[in-house]
């Protein structure tokens, strides 16, 4: 222990080399990458939903944001999430969607912390994507349509939702309880964190799909009570796996990305 | 020699999230062409000071960093690790952690591809670094297939195809056997001496850097505290022992003659130095006399423990490891079994535990034939410590890894808490019980799997290779421990290739070669037969060496093994010459 200021001038530390994007190791990005392709097979639905069941890996989109950080963990999910299109087409959906969503999921939960001053306003650029995407899609819902406004309302309810929890303090919060030391507040951060970062997602995602095939009213109806519990779904994935992994990786040490909120 | 190719300039440097300066206030010059070997403690900041040079510290661990190191011109602050790494190679402690291709010319062509090197250029570089490291002509060969010295030489000639400026080592031979120490090392000395590169290399192979290098460094708690000449450093015997180092035999031995009040006129820190020396003392006339007798361990005629007769074993591919092996080992012994990778030791005390089932041949434990038991029914009475450590973990936490076993065998709360911390606190570990065993060093967790296999309390203990890796400290550590349990009446099995520390704990050896046993004898006996040590690649201790030289010049039989027996055989009274 040196108790003594050391002689040396304190020098600035940064990562100038090519081994790390944003912050995170390259090796990390492939290797949550890899894990994104492989959750990819195991297919995890309630019912059907848009058209089929989801893959698993919709559950850690999130976590993969919150531990790279913005840009990596949209880099390592939309790999992953491409790669998991041509390896298990059976849990891919419409394949360009299911990348979009990964993107979008993982970014939108590494906007979620203020830890970077200089990126203190990202997530507003995330509200208005969002409010463009939910405009396209319950816009045409609503006037081209002509579905009725309580079974919109009610089954955009994720949506909505998770804007409104994005936009409020719970933001924060979230990222407060994910870097919290009590895992059972990580684990209630990584549930809600899902909740929110996957329903923004779901909402781009929606303004594609919903466009291309313009599923009638009765489905509407279907989706108002189907699409909550494959979110309670996705959140209890998001935190079983999320916990583990961040209380595995805060006891292991290895080297934390720079915009890793865990 | 005078150009420098790497400075240090007031280092200090702290990990994230720690208070504790893990390097400080290093200034030091490498200078171009020279062997520089670095030496300290487990903790003292080796590995660190390693990576400070090609700028992983701190660019990829962050932290706190103050002062500057500038290699071969460049800040390692200011210069991406991808350019740095053009004029420094590095090599890390275990050749498995650094070897990732399918063929030896695609693990070399790996790295050159990051640097862009051009196709032609790549093609004329492997055979190149191959011939330099001695696998020529093996281009073809996957990795996994290589032993641990080749799979370390590969490494090296991966790290040699950028051509860089410094080559860094850090602990390049505590995984090896000596082959394949002795292979590592005499590959980088010819690099040094015949290409004239500069080479730093941490380890805690006392005797080879004694041999090797041009100067040595010797870091404690993150500080420079030495450097100088081999010479300079090793002879200071005292120094060495206060930062818990093992200084070469050789000069130990003199260190201690010398205290002894005889007229050593330089503590030789090289063997050919330590026989010149002796050669000189007793031309002088020293007063030398044979040690006191020394007791034969008794012979044991009760039943055997476990009792061998004509195993044989052949692994599914076909490969005959066990030729016919006759053997006893009775109930409180401390026996040592040595030979090369490959003699077949490991398979043998697998049979012990009935991991591995005989080809032909009977293994009986405690008179019973081992095939009529369970593998559980021996675990409970026979520990085995892998010779991998974390092939055997797999728990969250240190504690739970070390009652896991213990909550499994239905021991009731209590007794799983007495036993877990009993065995925690034997092996130094009680502090560190709430950590993931996998953020431990790897000594340290290799006693973890030690204090598992404690807590349980088995009669029998077998340790394979539980000094690799270890320094001298963390080594004596789990020796002692292991003398211990043989006090307390439990037999004990240990293999190993560390010959040098074993005098003071076992009384038997048993030696391996090519499946067979070359030679079953008391240690004392067993060591002085170096004809068979050596057709098996293994060297007696210097102790040993120096005693046969010894022996040789006076015409007195001396069986001493350790430097302290070698020391006690001299006497001031009568010594001649007196300078």
């Amino acid at each position: 222990m040196s108790a003594v200021a050391p002689k040396g001038q304190e020098r600035v530390v940064k990562n100038i080399g090519g081994a790390a994007i944003d912050g995170a190791p390259i090796a990390y990005i492939v290797v949550l990458a890899a894990v994104v392709t492989a959750l990819a097979f195991i297919p995890f639905s309630v019912v059907l939903a848009s058209g089929g069941s989801f893959p698993m890996n919709q559950g850690i989109f999130g976590l993969i944001g919150w531990v790279l950080g913005p840009i990596a963990g949209a880099i390592a999910s939309g790999i992953g999430a491409l790669i998991g299109v041509f390896v298990a087409p059976h849990t891919a959906g419409v394949w360009f969607v299911t990348v979009i969503g990964a993107i979008v999921a993982s970014f939108a939960a590494g906007c979620m912390s203020a830890q970077n001053a200089k990126r203190k306003s990202w997530w507003l650029g995330v509200v208005i994507v969002t409010v463009i995407a939910l405009i396209i899609y319950l816009g045409r819902a609503l006037f081209v349509n002509g579905i009725a406004l309580q079974w919109a309302i009610f089954a955009s309810f994720v949506n909505w939702s998770s804007l409104l929890l994005f936009i409020l303090p719970t933001r924060t919060l979230v990222v407060k309880w994910i870097g919290s030391k009590n895992l059972v507040l990580v684990a209630i951060g990584l549930a809600l964190g899902t909740w929110i970062s996957f329903g923004i997602a779901h909402s781009v995602q929606n303004a594609f799909t919903y466009t291309m095939y313009n599923w009638p009213e009765e489905i509407w109806v279907m989706l108002s009570s189907v699409i909550p519990i494959e979110f309670l779904s996705r959140c209890a994935i998001g935190a079983v796996i999320g916990t583990g992994v961040i209380a595995g990786l805060r006891a292991i040490g290895l080297v934390k990305p720079t915009e890793g909120v865990y | 020699m005078s150009e420098t190719i790497a400075v240090f300039d007031k280092v200090s440097y702290f990990y994230p999230r720690s208070t504790r300066a893990v390097l400080s206030e290093i200034s030091l010059e490498i200078k171009k062409g020279e062997f520089f070997g670095l030496i300290g403690p487990t903790g003292a900041g080796k590995t660190t000071l390693c990576c400070a040079l090609n700028g992983i510290v701190p660019q990829f661990y962050g932290g706190r960093f103050f002062g500057n190191i500038h290699v071969a011109g460049l800040d390692t602050l200011e210069h991406p690790i991808n350019e740095i790494a053009r004029h420094v190679g590095e090599v890390f402690e275990d050749p498995e952690t650094q070897l990732i291709a399918t063929s030896i010319e695609n693990e070399i062509a790996f790295e050159l591809e990051n640097l862009k090197v051009p196709r032609e250029e790549m093609i004329r570089r492997i055979p190149w670094v191959l011939d330099i490291v001695r696998l020529q002509g093996m281009q073809k060969k996957n990795p996994v297939e290589l032993s641990g010295g080749q799979k370390q030489r590969l490494a090296i000639a991966a790290a040699l195809a950028a051509q860089p400026d410094l080559l860094v080592l850090d602990e390049p031979t505590s995984q090896l056997d000596p082959v394949g120490a002795q292979e590592v090392f005499s590959t980088v000395y010819k690099l040094n001496k015949e290409l004239g590169m500069t080479i730093l290399m941490s380890s805690h192979a006392a005797e080879e850097m004694a041999q090797y290098a041009d100067r040595i460094g010797l870091l404690s708690e993150g500080r420079l505290i030495a450097v100088g000449t081999p010479d300079e450093i090793y002879s200071r015997v005292d120094l060495l022992q206060e930062n818990a180092l093992r200084p070469p035999q050789v000069a130990s031995a003199f260190y201690q003659i010398k205290a002894r009040s005889v007229p050593v006129c330089k503590v030789p820190v090289r063997v050919d130095e330590g026989k010149q020396e002796l050669a000189r003392l007793v031309h002088d006339g020293a007063a030398i006399e044979p040690p006191r007798h020394f007791a034969e361990p008794e012979k044991k005629t009760e039943q055997p423990l476990v009792h061998i007769e004509n195993l044989e074993h052949v692994y599914p591919d076909g490969t005959k490891a066990l030729h016919g092996i006759s053997l006893d080992i009775h109930t409180g012994e401390y026996v040592l079994v040595i030979g090369q990778n490959g003699a077949g030791k490991s398979t043998l005390v697998k049979h012990f535990l009935n991991l591995l089932k005989p080809t032909t041949g009977v293994v009986r434990i405690n008179g019973i034939d081992s095939s009529k038991l369970s593998v559980s029914d021996l675990a409970s009475h026979i520990g085995y410590i892998a010779q991998n450590p974390d092939n055997q973990i797999f728990n969250m936490t240190v504690w739970d890894e070390v009652s896991f076993a213990l909550k499994n065998l239905k021991y009731s709360k209590a007794d799983v808490e007495r036993l877990t911390t009993e065995s925690l606190q034997a092996m130094g570990l009680y502090e560190s019980r709430e950590m993931h065993p996998l953020a431990l060093p790897k000594g340290d967790r290799a006693r973890v799997v030690i204090a598992a296999i404690l807590a349980m309390q088995p009669d029998t203990v077998i340790f394979d290779e539980p000094t690799t890796g270890q320094d001298f400290r963390g080594a004596h550590y789990i020796l002692d421990i292991s003398r211990k349990l043989h006090q307390m009446g439990k037999t004990i099995i240990v293999i190993t290739h560390h010959l040098y520390l074993m005098p003071e704990y076992a009384e038997r050896v048993i030696l391996m070669g090519k499946g067979t046993i070359l030679l079953d004898a008391p240690i004392r006996q067993a060591y002085f037969d170096t004809e068979k040590l050596q057709s098996t690649y293994l060297s007696a201790p210097q102790a040993v060496e120096l005693a046969q030289e010894l022996s040789r010049l006076t015409g007195k039989p001396l069986p001493v093994l350790t430097a302290e027996e070698l020391a006690g055989c001299f006497s001031a009274a009568g010594n001649g010459g007196a300078r």
